[in-house]
């Protein structure tokens, strides 16, 4: 039985990362990056997809939460004898020789006494090629092809090895420890590392997180969730090259039972103005240099076009395919890779020049090579801006005039101009640039304003409404007058928001099922409405939001109004910039 | 054979090699950009850093020439074809072992699969074969490599 999205907790070392349940399973860990195949995944496949799970004698009770400032996370759980308090990391590797990714799993017994077990179901390359397992003492290996994961336990009893199983238990008293170590190579031996080690490593991680946490420069409203929401953040940078993920796991459902599941490994070019803007705003300086470099560099061979998404690695996506897993609570199909890549989706070329606009004016310096990819990037958009496409919300019916991708293309000059303005990128097109730019903005002023719903439609032609018409304020669009603007942010308030929950818009989508309310599109609504002078409701409306996230300050992609149950994948990257987003503008607001 | 036939091959081999490199990115075949990754480890600077790698990479190209040479010395014998050999073996290894795994080990700047949360990497690692910067960077960089082995291969074998 898989848990409630909503009860998990993320772990990572900036390669890959793990989710841990309130019970303490881990259920979800890929090796050996973020978008490797799994070797955990009993949250999409409850017999099938391997886990490490914990069963105590007498068990009461769980709480949890992450150690202060960090991505480190300790479950106190409470039996009839004892309480048992267990610290779990993905850790950072020291100047040791150090396992290629290792999980730290320390028990602590707090009070009484515990019998603790564990078991552990290695099943790699999402359940596809069965392990071949064997254990000495505390120590034991499961392999598959080029994949390894050893598990080292210091203060337990012997591993136990049976068909694709390691079991093993944990007995304490009051004051006493015991450590168990998985970790995980790929294509290269595995390191079998000394308790202490690991003990030392697990330690140097959480000074490591509490120090990254205080050089963080965020003094505003709601300070918890703005650096919980960082830590989550910095856990989706793929450190090996600096691009940040959607989110750490596919196919978790938008609809339970439903077939809107999709692979959010990925890093999307409609998020880079967000990233760039948020890691700049938190005193993240490194990262999004690392991450605006990766940017350009990933996008350069298809240059001036972008593609809709790009693999953590630079290379090229992977075809969609399905895997003949059972699904979250029998949500199919699990899919991995995502067809989306090959879509059109005109609103990335603006999130990609808001984003180098974003750089430049934080007084970083563009290249001669990167400033006229910049201009070959606008002299794309000049000529493409009135195709139909699929739209920021990726829909698999036909492309259509979508009123947002508009918007975007129209920031998309505007930022080109901006940019030649200040000298950053040559300007030789800038007639052009400024030509299209007025065109888009008289196509988005006589043919998406609904005069019905007194907003912005969702498309050309249509009385539909869409919340990511909403970009057009924290983008600053200036191609039609601020009331209407104004008087959108009221529409979508009224037709798509139901208290703190916004769809993302109405009307078809080219799929079957519905879907919660999108999470991201509720921080938006807070960050147009303290943009646009209201921010009492904005701040009213941004403390509902901080009391849906869960025990451990973490949001999914969307969320079911009727029982506040997480949905889609888990955490979101978009739904933690967002956030971030609507507390600087209401920071803003409040100066 | 001459050392010095080994030089020239070297400097005219590295020539073509990095001119097939720049064409290969121009034709949106790949995204690497061998100086640019040389430079960068000496320097934030990109102007300054493909100055540098280029530099660089010259005296890289000369150093491998002499490699070749020795070789060619070793086994009495040389000639294009040879070096057009010399250039795949070359070619291989630097996609496999020299710029895959060595480059991000002394590249300050450059990711590595063991590059954690802690650090922050400028610049994505290659991957094996290159391919993180294209799928068909293999193809490009290989050409590239034989292409360099057989201007060696020939100069050495012109000077005997």
């Amino acid at each position: 039985m898989a848990h409630a999205i909503r009860d998990y907790a993320l772990i990572g070392d900036g390669r890959t990362a793990a989710l841990v349940a309130r019970d303490g399973s881990i259920d979800w860990l890929c090796v050996p990056d973020l978008d490797s195949p799994s070797v955990f995944a009993r949250m999409i496949d409850p017999d099938h997809g391997g886990h490490l799970a914990l069963q105590l004698a007498g068990h009461r009770a769980a709480s949890r939460r992450y150690v202060p400032n960090t991505n480190v996370l300790e479950t106190t759980l409470e039996t009839h004898d004892g309480v048992l308090r267990v610290t779990d990391a993905l850790t950072l590797p020291g100047r040791t020789l150090a396992p290629g990714r290792e999980l730290a799993r320390r028990f602590e017994c707090v009070s009484g006494r515990i019998d603790a077990r564990w078991t552990l179901e290695p099943r790699f390359d999402y359940g596809r090629r069965p392990p071949r397992i064997r254990s000495w003492s505390s120590i034991a290996v499961a392999d598959a092809g080029g994949d390894g994961l050893a598990v080292v336990v210091d203060g337990g009893d012997a591993i136990h090895a049976s068909a694709g199983r390691l079991e093993g238990r944990i007995r304490l008293r009051q004051g006493e420890r015991a450590m168990l170590a998985v970790t995980a190579s790929h294509h290269e031996p595995l390191v079998l590392p000394a308790p202490r080690e690991t003990e030392d490593r697990l330690d140097e991680t959480i000074s490591f997180w509490t120090r990254w946490a205080e050089a963080r420069t965020y003094h505003g409203p709601w300070p918890e969730s703005v650096m919980r929401s960082a830590l989550a953040l910095k856990l989706l940078v793929y450190a090996p090259s600096g691009a940040v993920a959607a989110a750490p796991t596919t196919s978790l459902p938008e609809e339970l039972g439903g077939s809107r599941n999709w692979d959010y490994r990925f890093c999307w070019v409609r998020d880079s103005a967000f990233t760039l803007g948020a890691l700049l705003s938190i005193g993240c300086g490194t990262e999004a240099r690392a991450f605006f470099s990766w940017v350009m560099h990933a996008s350069q061979i298809t240059r001036p076009k972008l593609r809709v998404l790009y693999r953590l690695d630079g290379r090229e996506s992977r075809r969609e395919q399905m895997l003949p897993l059972a699904g979250y609570m029998g949500s199919t199909p699990v899919r991995i890779g995502n067809a989306a890549a090959d879509q059109l989706q005109l609103d990335i070329y603006g999130g990609l020049m808001q984003t180098v606009w974003l750089y430049v004016q934080a007084g970083e310096p563009l290249d001669r090579d990167t400033a006229r990819r910049v201009a070959d990037i606008a002299d794309h958009v000049a000529t493409i801006w009135a195709e139909p496409d699929s739209g920021i919300w990726e829909v698999r019916s036909e492309p259509r005039q979508f009123t947002q991708s508009k918007l975007m293309c129209w920031i998309a000059l505007d930022r080109a101009l901006a940019l030649v303005a200040r000298g950053a990128i040559p300007g030789k097109n800038a007639a052009v640039w400024r030509r299209e730019r007025d065109a888009i903005g008289e196509f988005v002023e006589t043919h998406c304003w609904s005069a019905a719903n007194r907003s912005y439609s969702r498309a050309a032609g249509s009385d539909e409404l869409d919340a990511s018409v909403l970009l057009g304020i924290l983008f600053a669009y200036g191609g039609g007058d601020e009331d209407r603007l104004g008087s959108t942010v009221a529409a979508v308030r009224r037709r798509l928001a139901s208290g703190p929950y916004v769809r993302r818009y109405s009307g078809d989508d080219g799929l079957s099922g519905r879907e919660g309310a999108f999470l991201t599109c509720s921080f938006w609504l807070v960050d147009a409405l303290a943009r646009t002078g209201r921010p009492a409701e904005a701040e009213t409306l941004m403390e509902e939001l901080i009391a849906l996230a869960n025990d451990v300050g973490l949001y999914s992609e969307e969320i079911d109004a009727a029982d506040d149950a997480f949905l889609g994948n888990f955490p979101q990257g978009l739904t933690h910039l967002a956030l971030i987003g609507a507390a600087m503008s209401c920071a803003a607001a409040r100066r | 054979m001459s050392v010095w036939g080994a030089l020239a091959g070297g400097f005219a081999g590295t020539l073509v090699l990095t001119t097939v490199l720049r064409a290969g990115s121009e034709l949106r075949l790949t995204r690497i950009d061998l100086p640019f990754l040389l430079g960068t480890a000496l320097t934030e600077d990109r102007l300054r850093a493909k100055a540098a790698g280029y530099l660089l990479h010259f005296v890289f190209g000369l150093l491998f020439a002499l490699v070749y040479y020795a070789i060619f010395s070793a086994i009495g014998r040389s000639g294009w074809w040879l070096g057009a050999v010399f250039g795949l073996v070359h070619g291989l290894f630097a996609g496999s072992a020299l710029v895959n795994v060595l480059l991000p080990v002394v590249h300050p700047r450059m990711g590595s699969p063991e590059t954690a949360a802690h650090a922050t990497a400028l610049l994505e690692p290659p991957g094996f074969m290159m391919r993180n910067y294209g799928i068909r960077t293999p193809l490009v960089s290989v050409l590239a490599h034989v292409l360099y082995g057989t201007i060696v291969g020939g100069f050495v074998a012109l000077g005997s």
